[in-house]
């Protein structure tokens, strides 16, 4: 267990270190920084520039500026939004909270949907319910975000003849809606899939054998093996969420992570778009640990 | 296909029909994207400045031929319409237009259909309305179809080269460099792609002409999409390259690059081949998302992404909401129908 904690912890480290570095190269590469524009105002001279330039350290080489922003992302420390002029941690803090909110409900209408519905086509084994399934999946598979979203956007939109309320719980809900569709259907496809696999193993045939009911078969033996696929997609789906995020946000006008980092491609922020790619994939990275982490504690036959 | 896993005929042919279904909502598509100059009534930049977000043409029926009637807007800031109806005008099939290069060599100014013009000005026909400046979405539609598809058709082929090469040596070069390069894959894979792909378009200026932004996405898409295509290959490749043929290939003095290029590749090119094609709508969906936030492709071109922004004017979706997100909906089918065809392909 301690071996596998330090190894995704090493992997994770090596993940963020990878992504931040290109990131950071690109970004250097392709020039220009907050002072660039200073240069078509005629009330600041050349000089200025170049002195503003070294204060800030933009003058330095690329590996230096790098080590040097790693070296204050380590303490916390991101640096100063160019455009909002505040710093960038508690930026992306404070957005973070609200998609945050609006991921968990994702996760929970996905689950809610696909837990029970899967539990129900197992349990009566009828070709309807699993037609049915099937058909979900499909639908929720080929429905982008960005499509629902709109939908969203339209309904809300009909609904209230006003302009739109942000803060409204219909907005809300009907946002985490678009952003669990293509969760659904990963989960629906992994679950019941793996129950329908699990169900034919001989330790539910001993189950069966030794009297239970169907219903007490999945629920005391089926279910815990047949979790685990859920919980690895679980933890990689983290990722498409925080991408669905930007465009959901985006359609539906909600401020948090995702309209963020719009804003700051935008304004070509560059600290506060480092900012945003940290935060997001050490988020990914911690999802993806705690999924593995939750399957071994769920299934004692993993070793690692 | 593989015809030994049917249980039953039956279920063969039901999967088939789905899959068929697939293949004729892809091959319409395909049509659009061809003769988009030759569907579409109208140039996708021509604007109509007296018919500013109006609401399609209502065609009426003069016994059997289709008419149509000249609109004046009653109250522009509501923008509601009035049909003229004293005046009748014929729509008919293969009608003079603006002209041409039907694909890409003869000059030609015939459409699919039209208004006939009979004298002076003739009203325009708009099967989906117009946008805000006046243009005719219907034929927006189809040559946002044509740009979307070309940039994601050709962002699919050049991450498939940029995976299949990662993959090829992954899987190929052996026990460093394949768990350095599976370590990247991985990440790839985990990572936000969305996120990481508005990372790499901040290097960029936000302001650029049709061609560069379209090379630039094309960039950012190898830069971003290769790593499931890198997979695939890797494991494809591992589990051939103990083959006799490849073995004896080796054995035969054949070089690296070789065996690997001449031997392995082509063994594995139809999974490969299945696999890029249904990553197109990923692809599709980037290029959406991109312009939707306003880093794609941008005006005047159509794309299905930059006429999705149409949506934030709120009153023309409470309004028109089919004629505003019809773009949204051939995403829609387009993803659909991919995902019919992938789902035979699998079974």
């Amino acid at each position: 267990m301690i071996k596998l904690l330090l190894r995704k912890c090493l992997q994770g480290l090596m993940m963020i270190m990878i992504v931040s570095a290109v990131t950071f190269a690109l970004l250097g590469f392709a020039g220009g920084d907050a002072l660039t524009q200073l240069q078509d105002n005629p009330q600041i001279s050349k000089d200025t520039i170049e002195r503003l330039r070294s204060v800030y350290g933009l003058d330095q080489p690329l590996p230096i500026r790098y080590f040097r922003w790693l070296s204050g992302a380590v303490t916390g420390d991101l640096g100063e939004s160019t455009y909002f002029r505040v710093p960038v941690s508690g930026l992306v803090w404070a957005r973070s909270i609200s998609t945050f909110l609006l991921g968990t409900a994702a996760f929970a209408i996905a689950l809610t949907l696909a837990v029970p519905l899967s539990l129900i086509g197992v349990r009566y084994n009828s070709t309807t319910i699993a037609a049915f399934i099937d058909f979900l999946i499909l639908l929720t598979a080929s429905t982008p975000r960005i499509v629902l979203a709109l939908v969203a956007l339209a309904i809300s939109v009909r609904l209230s003849a006003s302009a739109m309320d942000s803060s409204s719980a219909v907005l809300f809900w009907l946002a985490a809606l678009a952003l669990s569709a293509p969760m659904i259907s990963a989960f629906l496809a992994q679950f019941h899939g793996e129950l329908q696999r699990t169900m034919r193993e001989d330790f539910v045939k001993l189950a069966r054998a030794k009297g239970l009911s169907e219903g007490n078969v999945i629920l005391r033996h089926a279910i815990r093996p047949a979790l685990n696929p859920v919980l690895t997609i679980a933890g990689l789906s983290l990722g498409g969420v925080l991408a669905g995020s930007v465009i959901v946000e985006s359609v539906l006008g909600r401020q948090g992570l995702g309209t963020l980092m719009v804003s700051a491609v935008r304004a070509r922020d560059l600290p506060l778009v480092m900012g945003v790619v940290l935060f997001t994939s050490t988020a990914v990275w911690l999802g993806n640990a705690i999924g593995e982490l939750l399957q071994a504690v769920n299934d004692k036959r993993i070793r690692f | 296909m593989n015809e030994y896993l049917s249980i039953d005929g039956f279920s063969r042919r039901r999967t088939d029909r789905v899959a068929v279904f697939g293949w004729l909502v892809i091959g319409l598509f395909a049509l659009c994207a061809v003769f988009a100059d030759f569907l579409a009534p109208y140039d996708h930049s021509a604007q109509s400045r007296f018919e500013p977000s109006a609401p399609a043409t209502t065609i009426h029926f003069s016994g059997l031929t289709p008419i149509v009637h000249a609109r004046h807007v009653e109250d522009p800031l509501r923008r509601t319409y009035t049909e003229d109806t004293s005046v009748a005008f014929p729509v008919g099939f293969f009608v003079r237009g603006y002209s041409y290069k039907l694909l890409g060599v003869g000059e030609t100014d015939i459409h699919l259909f039209g208004v006939r013009s009979t004298s002076g000005s003739v009203p325009r026909i708009n099967l989906l309305g117009t946008d805000q400046l006046g243009r005719d979405r219907f034929s927006r539609l189809l040559y946002a179809v044509r740009f979307s598809l070309i940039v994601a058709l050709i962002g699919v082929l050049v991450a498939c080269l940029v995976g299949i090469l990662i993959g090829g040596v992954s899987g190929y070069a052996g026990r460093l460099m394949d768990t350095f390069l599976m370590g990247v894959t991985d990440a790839m894979l985990a990572l936000p792609t969305l996120i990481l792909i508005l990372g790499v378009r901040a290097a960029f200026p936000l302001e650029l002409p049709m061609t560069r932004a379209a090379l630039l996405l094309l960039l950012i898409f190898a830069l971003t999409g290769w790593a499931e295509m890198a997979r695939l290959t890797r494991g494809l490749v591992l589990s051939l390259r103990k083959r006799e043929f490849v073995v004896a290939a080796v054995a035969l003095g054949v070089s690296q690059t070789r065996v690997l290029f001449r031997h392995i590749l082509p063994n594995i090119l139809p999974s490969l081949r299945t696999r890029a094609f249904l990553l197109l709508p990923t692809f599709l969906l980037a290029e959406v998302a991109l312009s939707y936030l306003g880093v794609g492709l941008q005006e005047p071109e159509p794309s299905l992404g930059n006429m999705l922004t149409a949506a934030s004017d709120l009153d023309q979706l409470r309004m028109q909401p089919l004629s505003v997100l019809s773009p949204a909906l051939a995403v829609f089918l387009f993803t659909l129908g991919v995902r019919l065809i992938g789902r035979s392909e699998r079974a």
